[in-house]
Order: structure tokens, then C-alpha cells, then sequence
């Protein structure tokens, strides 16, 4: 349950999540769990492994669908419309709610195609468009002057930091409105992991973004909100500045001072 | 060793140590002569074969790869029509059970509800356990009566104003034929090639196909363009396996192909394969010429199988210098 609302102010929500319980078979994996996801913020999940962290950002791209006996119930309003709704268009939905996974995940493709790949499904523009897309997709996402000269090599024959980078521009390429962030950096090294937060600050100028993460340092570093979860409940949400300082919920408080988790 | 020695170690243990080097020394040449076998084993296949097949290629020379009569009466053989038939019933095989079998792998690892999975994947494994004789009994006594009755007059009638088409399937349906060992050689490799595809898409990463899922794409384009690209050596690995099973099987295609050494347009007509004219003639090859004509069949298709998995070697080397890895 909530300790701490964030005071009612002007910020509008890009999602919100309303009471949402999960299940994997039977067991019950969030239990109502209430969030907004404000928009062109940065919001970060934390919590110790198994908390649910996870499992919330999966809802949102409707992402757990994929699998047999997982389900939801509940509200996620995404602009107003409800996503759990069986009717919603799952690759709509997922178009416009980009993903990067913990692990980069390039596609068996050129670098160029790895990105033009998701622009195809939706638009068919000219050569020299795409083009223009591809080159504006990896600037995004810092990763052009080190690939300008080698698109049509394999996507998987960059480092790792360069695939991750090279994934979140395939998730920016189709202009998605939110983008969920599932422990981007927790395969990579220090600098790619800088790049990569130094990254998604420069992303909130024009996306929502959610992110999961084991490092609190990064939540603290990259975050304007952070949701504290343990155990499949949200036990605080606040400005990451609130939670880090002066939490109002105990186990926030020993969990960010690492006194378990 | 000497400065162990010199050190003073106890002569007991380096005796021991000394027994135990002459042991794993054995062990090595042990596994090595194994390892050896297999080549000398292949060497030696290919040299009785080669031997055999001399006194053939002796009296007909390259003509024996041209000439299509095989007449053991006048002693003029030729291995075309086998060749012929070989070649076109893999084909017509492979055209059935590859994109029947990929559909299934598709099926089975991407859209299957767990409750139907294990039946099927029973049934598959069942279908590559049957003997082949009984696929040749099936296919002489069920499917090929079935087949002439059905299929074949419809084939016939259908195609018959095409050109180019109506003399593929040229009447008079025998029911067995070149179509019909096609076909059954296509029920027994599908099995081979369904479960080394689904193995394959097996090792497809679930987070790769979540990835393709989460920019939007439907299960269609996951499938055709990260499942099938990311796996498509074993894809192709699968196939050239059953294209190999389908070059050498002998059993149920001398039962439903006709065995007759000619060479038709038509694929409804009777013809032969290498494997089925070994099979059917060895026991009544009398002289020498005979013999070495069916062990230079014997030959050709040894060489047949090789060409089709260098080719597949060399297709599968380009395609990753494409991709780049």
C-alpha cells in the first residue's frame, strides 16, 4: 500500500496503473498495485529480486501474453484506454511502448537493418527517408559515429554495450510515446553502463520511460520518481530526490541503506 | 621429473605416478585407434567401391552416367534412369516435407497451447519410428490403390490443357510411380526434418523473440524474420538430413515406384531409383559385369549424398559470411 502520495500537482500521466494484480498460475505476483507513470519522466522500479519489478514493467507492453497462465487483472490506463482489455492491439500497444531488455537482444541482421526492421512493419517511406530515420535513430542513441562506416556488418558483431545502444535505437526508431528499460545495464560494463544512463536522460525529453533496476545509485542518478516494491506490493512512490533522502516507509529506508535485499 | 627425483620424493610414489603416465598414455592411443576406425572404415567403403566398380566403368566408360538402357541380357548397362529417378523423387520429397515439417516446427514452438504439444510431438517421433517396409506395404496396398483411384485421374485432368504440365502428369495412373515414391519418401522424412527444425527454434532465445514481439511485430514476421534467419543453419542442416535419408532409401520406394528403367516426362509413370535397382537386382546378378554395374550405382549415389552435404557446407559457409558472423 501507498505511505506517500505524491502531492496532486499539474503533471500529466502518461499510465496509469490502477489496481493491478498479477498471476502467474495461482500465485499472486502484484498485489494492487497503483502507480502513475508521469509523463517524459523517468520512473524507476526497485525492490530486491523477485519483488515484482519485473513483472509490472512486463504488463505494460502486455509483453506477458506471450506465455500460458500468466495473467492480469485490474486497470493500466494508457492515455485513457484500458491495455489489460482483450480487445487491445497487442502490436500497437507494442509499438507505442517500446522495450529494452536485460540482455541486447540485436536482431540476426545489418546494424542498418536491425534498426530499419521496426520501421518497416509500420511505414513505408523511401530509401533516402530511411536512411535519414536509421542515422537520426543511432545519433539518438549515441551509437552512429562508431557504426556510420559499418551498417551492413552484423548487428552482432558489436561489443556488448554498442547492442544495447543499438537496441534501444531500434525501440526509438518506430517514435514509440513510453519506453521500458528492464535492467539495461546489468550486462554491461561501467562506461557503457554511463553511456546508457547518460542516455536515457537525454530520452526524457520526448518519451516516458520506466526502468527496472538492481543498482539503487542508478535509480538515484537517472530517476525523477521512484516506485519502492517488496514482496508483490508497491510500498512507496515518490520524486527519487524524496525517496533517497527521506523515505516515510521503514523497510524503503533499510532497504536503500542496504540493510537487506 | 629429474629434479623431483633429486628433491627426494619417495621412489614408491614416482613409480606410481610413472604407471599412471604409461596408463594415460594408453588411454590416449586407445581413443585415438577408435577415432581411427572411423576413417579407416570410410576409407575402406570407398575403396571396394571404387574397386568394384572398375570392370563397369572399364567397358562403358562416362557413357555408363549417360545411357539410359539397362539390359542385362545384352550386358549394355547405364545408370541414368536411376539417377534420373533418384534425383527427381527427392525432390518431389523434399517439396512436400520441407514446408509441411517447417510448418509444424512453426506451429509446434510458436503457437501450439501446451495441451496439444506432447500429442503431437509423440506422433511425430512415432512416425519417424516406423520401419520403412511398413511404409512400402502402406504404400503399395493402401496409398498407391487410393492414389490411382483419386488423385492421379484428377492430376491428369486437371493439367491436361496446360502445356509444359500435362506431360508431367501424363496418364495412365498406375497408382505406383515416381509421384507416388515421392510422396511416401515425403511421409518418412518429414518426421527428420519437423524435429530438427523444432530443436532448432528450440534455441532461439525467448528474450530475442520477446524483443521482436515488443516492437510491435505479429507472430508471422517474429517467425519469418528472427526465428527462421537466427536459425536457418539447423533449418538447412534438417533438410539436407532428410534429403539425405531420401537419396538412400531403398525399401518402401522399390515397393511403390515400379522399378522399370526409363526415363518418362511424366511423373505418374513407373521409374527407378539407384538404391530400389540394387536392391531389386543383386540377388539375380550373374557375371561379373552385372555386379560391378550395380556396385557403380552403389558408387554414384555414395558420391550423390557426398556433392549434396558439400554443397550443403558451402551454402551454409556463404550464407554466414553474409550475415557477417
Amino acid at each position: 500500500m501507498m505511505q506517500s502520495a505524491v502531492a496532486p500537482n499539474a503533471l500529466p500521466e502518461k499510465i496509469s496503473i490502477k489496481n493491478l494484480k498479477f498471476f502467474y498460475g495461482d500465485s499472486l505476483a502484484l498485489k494492487s498495485i497503483n502507480l502513475p507513470l508521469y509523463e517524459k519522466k523517468v520512473t524507476a522500479f526497485i525492490g530486491p529480486s523477485g519483488c515484482g519489478k519485473s513483472t509490472l514493467l512486463r504488463v505494460l507492453n502486455r509483453m506477458y501474453d506471450l506465455y500460458p497462465r500468466q495473467r492480469a487483472e485490474g486497470e493500466v490506463l494508457f492515455d485513457g484506454g484500458n491495455i489489460l482489455n482483450p480487445g487491445q492491439d497487442l502490436n500497437l500497444l507494442r509499438a507505442r511502448i517500446g522495450m529494452v531488455f536485460q540482455k541486447p537482444t540485436p536482431f540476426p541482421m545489418s546494424i542498418y537493418d536491425n534498426i530499419a526492421f521496426g520501421i518497416r512493419l509500420y511505414e513505408n517511406i523511401s530509401r533516402a527517408e530511411m536512411d535519414a530515420r536509421v542515422e537520426a535513430a543511432l545519433t539518438r542513441a549515441a551509437l552512429w559515429n562508431e557504426v556510420k562506416d559499418k551498417l551492413s556488418s552484423s548487428g552482432l558483431s558489436l561489443s556488448g554495450g554498442q547492442q544495447q545502444r543499438l537496441c534501444i535505437a531500434r525501440s526509438i526508431a518506430v517514435r514509440p510515446e513510453v519506453v521500458l528499460f528492464d535492467e539495461p545495464c546489468s550486462a554491461l560494463d561501467p562506461i557503457s553502463t554511463a553511456k546508457i544512463e547518460e542516455l536515457i536522460d537525454e530520452l526524457t525529453a520526448d518519451y516516458t520511460i520506466a526502468i527496472v533496476t538492481h543498482n539503487m545509485q542508478q535509480a538515484a542518478r537517472v530517476s525523477d520518481y521512484t516506485a519502492f516494491m517488496y514482496l508483490g506490493e508497491l510500498i512507496e512512490f515518490d520524486e527519487t530526490s524524496k525517496i533517497f533522502t527521506a523515505p516515510s516507509d521503514k523497510r524503503t529506508q533499510d532497504y536503500i541503506t542496504g540493510r537487506f535485499g | 621429473m629429474t629434479g623431483l627425483r633429486s628433491a627426494g620424493v619417495d621412489s614408491t610414489k614416482l613409480k606410481r605416478m610413472g604407471r599412471l603416465r604409461a596408463g594415460d598414455l594408453l588411454f590416449n592411443w586407445v581413443t585415438f585407434a577408435a577415432a581411427l576406425t572411423v576413417l579407416l572404415l570410410l576409407g575402406g567403403v570407398i575403396v571396394s567401391l571404387i574397386y568394384g566398380s572398375i570392370p563397369a566403368f572399364q567397358t562403358f566408360g562416362l557413357d555408363f552416367l549417360t545411357t539410359q538402357s539397362w539390359n542385362p541380357v545384352t550386358e549394355k548397362f547405364g545408370a541414368l534412369a536411376p539417377i534420373y529417378g533418384t534425383v527427381v523423387t527427392s525432390i518431389i520429397a523434399l517439396l512436400i516435407a520441407v514446408p509441411v515439417g517447417i510448418g509444424i516446427s512453426i506451429f509446434l514452438t510458436e503457437l501450439c497451447p501446451p495441451w496439444l504439444k506432447r500429442p503431437i510431438g509423440v506422433a511425430i517421433e512415432l512416425l519417424a519410428g516406423i520401419p520403412s517396409i511398413i511404409y512400402g506395404i502402406w504404400g503399395l496396398f493402401v496409398f498407391a490403390p487410393f492414389f490411382q483411384a483419386t488423385v492421379q485421374p484428377f492430376l491428369i485432368d486437371v493439367f491436361a490443357p496446360i502445356p509444359v504440365l500435362n506431360s508431367i502428369f501424363a496418364g495412365p495412373p498406375y497408382g505406383i510411380g515416381v509421384l507416388t515414391a515421392g510422396i511416401i519418401l515425403a511421409i518418412m522424412v518429414l518426421p527428420f526434418i519437423t524435429s530438427i527444425t523444432r530443436d532448432v527454434f528450440d534455441t532461439v532465445p525467448p528474450v530475442l523473440k520477446e524483443a521482436t514481439y515488443g516492437l510491435g511485430c505479429t507472430t508471422a514476421e517474429v517467425v519469418t524474420k528472427v526465428v527462421l534467419p537466427y536459425s536457418r543453419v539447423g533449418v538447412i542442416g534438417g533438410v539436407m538430413l532428410g534429403l539425405g535419408r531420401a537419396l538412400g532409401e531403398t525399401m518402401a520406394v522399390t515397393f511403390v515406384i515400379g522399378n522399370a528403367h526409363k526415363i518418362s516426362a511424366s511423373i505418374l509413370s513407373p521409374g527407378t531409383t539407384i538404391s530400389a535397382s540394387i536392391a531389386n537386382e543383386f540377388t539375380e546378378a550373374v557375371g561379373d559385369l552385372y555386379t560391378s554395374s550395380l556396385i557403380a550405382l552403389g558408387l554414384i549415389l555414395f558420391v550423390i549424398t557426398f556433392i549434396v552435404l558439400a554443397a550443403a557446407r558451402i551454402m551454409l559457409a556463404r550464407m554466414n559470411t553474409k550475415a557477417g558472423n
